[in-house]
């Protein structure tokens, strides 16, 4: 087995009486772009912290090509790093900022301007090294301190939530700059964000962190076909959730019963499979269909049509169970089911059970 | 606004009185004094009858008033960089620092400043006899420091405060050394503070006089100390020579600081 470029080992980080991070374990590929992705206090960026340094874990380990690093002092990492808040120095103009690290590490004058003009072009500010910070916006503040972290060739650059200060469409605009200086410098980036519109769209993988944890580690698509947990179903995409009852499990796949007698057979389970257990049922809106008939050969639950919504390539419908519990299902505009249908009328809900998933 | 000046009629005028009565109030015993420095009277008439710059010739003409004003310097210069020193590591530690009490030290170090002077020289008087240093440099510096240091902690703690230490942390993960980030980011950041705890440290020391008295001794003696003892021995137009120079400096000082917090705003 080949050694991880880089690994977190069972990383535990507590603050008095609270744990701010449980367990974490990772196994991180030369060049690749991970984000940590999770709501606020679920330990994602403590753990990036750790790995810069700033805090000390109670416990675990991290390994660097097989060498820990926690016994090296923060500015010894070598690490890269864009901070969530504005961090360039005020008193030093773009130049000076990205020459800081290289002035620190005693280039000579010559290779500090070549790479500061090198970094430039990177970010794509050329002709901005006399500028001071306080003169430019969020948005080309971010990229000069990227431009910075990446200076001296750190073979690591974490990110905390660096677009989080930006307009939504500036974000996309960084965003999509992260990816082209990722593949031109092919620097491993962990990249922590609350963000999930923003994972999909940089990630190789994602990372997704719940209470301490990381919940399931996968890239995107896989996340969102394969939920490991109810958690990560929720995070990533929209999703229906509909309470049922484990009638019968072989381990992998359950047999679940909606409402008083719907039974539905092999849908993957995730979760113990424990005696007349309660589960939740997560369904995709995109991978419902609606019929007005219920179809012999796949399941059909009736549901009644609460609203109609037009949303230009999609429509919107929002049913009822006959138990009180809503379901949201989009279908693309002009499929056949849907005309002329109307609020208060009863349709079928048909899903393929080898799609769903149930949580228990 | 509701309060606007123009919108306020005859009320303004009233205002305007006020204004002119309390700048009047405080500027005038200032005039009066630069005033009659430079009277001719050797009775400080006033007005004065004729203008002459005599007062100043024999003030920087007397050893012993120049052997105060150099005593108040070098005092005031010690005091300050002690005071710049002692007050960065304490705002480091007061803004930084995760530890119990850290409100009520920080509260403690601020009591200097509403303790009257009178009874800190009292106490300091009583304890510097039994060490021996009263009318020493040593014993100045340390009683000027006591009342110096809050100034120069509620500058810097306010200045870290207002500093983001992500900014530090990004040197740091530069590669540089936590203490080459401090002197090579963090204090230029912060430098207006730490320009405004030097001359407010400098101008404590300068114009201090009550501790000062308790201090002094016959061969050593601050600016206004001389002034007070040659007050009390006979009235010469040079002690108001001597007063305006002391504000003179003050005013030049104070000058600076709004000068350097404005370029900080712009």
């Amino acid at each position: 087995m080949t050694t991880p470029f880089l690994e977190i080992r069972g990383i535990r980080k507590e603050y008095g009486p609270v744990v701010a991070v449980h367990d974490v374990n990772l196994e991180v590929d030369r060049g690749e772009l991970i984000t940590f992705l999770g709501p606020s206090g679920s330990g994602k960026s403590t753990t990036l912290y750790i790995l810069a340094g700033f805090e000390e874990p109670t416990r675990g380990d991290i390994l660097l090509d097989g060498e820990t690093l926690l016994a090296t002092p923060s500015h010894r990492r070598n690490i890269g790093m864009v901070f969530q808040r504005y961090t360039l120095f005020p008193h030093l103009s773009v130049g000076e900022n990205i020459a800081f690290p290289l002035r620190v590490r005693r280039w000579s004058k010559a290779d500090i301007d070549a790479r500061v003009r090198r970094m430039l072009e990177l970010v794509r500010l050329n002709g901005y090294e006399d500028r001071k910070p306080a003169m430019m916006s969020g948005g080309q503040q971010q990229r000069v301190a990227l431009a910075r972290a990446l200076a001296y060739d750190p073979p690591i650059l974490l990110m905390d939530e660096p677009l989080s200060a930006l307009d939504k469409k500036l974000r996309e605009e960084i965003q999509h700059e992260i990816r082209r200086i990722h593949h031109e410098t092919e620097v491993t980036i962990l990249y922590v964000t609350h963000d999930q519109d923003e994972a999909l769209r940089l990630s190789d993988r994602i990372a997704v962190f719940s209470q301490g944890c990381i919940d399931q580690v996968g890239t995107g698509p896989q996340l969102y076909a394969e939920p490991a947990t109810r958690f990560v179903a929720e995070f990533i995409g929209d999703s229906d959730f509909l309470s049922c009852d484990l009638v019968g499990s072989n381990g992998t796949t359950a047999d679940i019963r909606l409402g008083d007698d719907l039974v539905v057979s092999g849908v993957p389970l995730h979760g113990r499979p424990g005696e007349r257990a309660r589960g939740a049922l997560l369904l995709r809106p995109e991978r419902m269909d609606l019929s007005r008939q219920a179809g012999p050969d796949k399941t059909g639950l009736p549901v009644q049509i609460s609203d109609i919504t037009f949303l230009g390539s999609n429509i919107h419908v929002a049913a009822a169970t006959g138990w009180g519990e809503t379901v949201s299902v989009r279908l693309p505009f002009g499929h056949q089911s849907i005309s002329g249908l109307s609020r208060g009328d009863t349709v079928w809900l048909r899903f393929d059970p080898g799609a769903a998933h149930v949580f228990t | 606004m509701l309060l606007d000046f123009h919108r306020l009629g005859w009320w303004r005028w009233v205002l305007l009185a006020i204004v002119i009565a309390v700048s009047a109030f405080l500027l005038l015993p200032i005039i009066f004094i630069a005033t009659l420095s430079f009277g001719s009277s050797q009775w400080l008439i006033f007005p004065p009858p004729s203008w002459t710059t005599r007062w100043y010739g024999e003030l920087f003409a007397d050893p012993r008033w120049l052997a105060a004003a150099f005593n108040s310097l070098k005092i005031g210069l010690i005091v300050t960089v002690l005071s710049v020193l002692i007050g960065l590591a304490a705002s480091f530690s007061l803004v930084r620092g995760k530890f119990r009490g850290r409100e009520t030290l920080k509260a403690l170090f601020l009591t200097p400043m509403i303790l009257p002077v009178v009874v800190l020289a009292v106490a300091l008087y009583a304890f510097f006899l039994r060490l021996g240093i009263n009318g020493t440099v040593t014993g100045f510096v340390i009683a000027h420091l006591l009342v110096a240091l809050p100034f120069s902690i509620l500058a810097l703690t306010n200045a870290l405060e207002g500093f983001d230490k992500s900014v530090e942390d990004a040197a740091v993960l530069c590669g540089a050394h936590p203490l080459e980030a401090k002197l090579r980011v963090t204090l230029p950041a912060i430098a207006p503070g730490l320009f405004s705890a030097a001359i407010f440290s400098f101008l404590t020391s300068w114009d201090e006089v009550v501790l000062a008295i308790f201090m002094a001794s016959p061969t050593l003696q601050t600016l206004p100390v001389r002034i007070w003892s040659t007050l009390r021995q006979d009235l010469t137009p040079v002690i108001a020579s001597a007063s305006t120079v002391l504000v003179a400096v003050t005013i030049i000082l104070m000058l600076l600081v709004a000068l350097v917090r404005k370029g900080m705003k712009s």
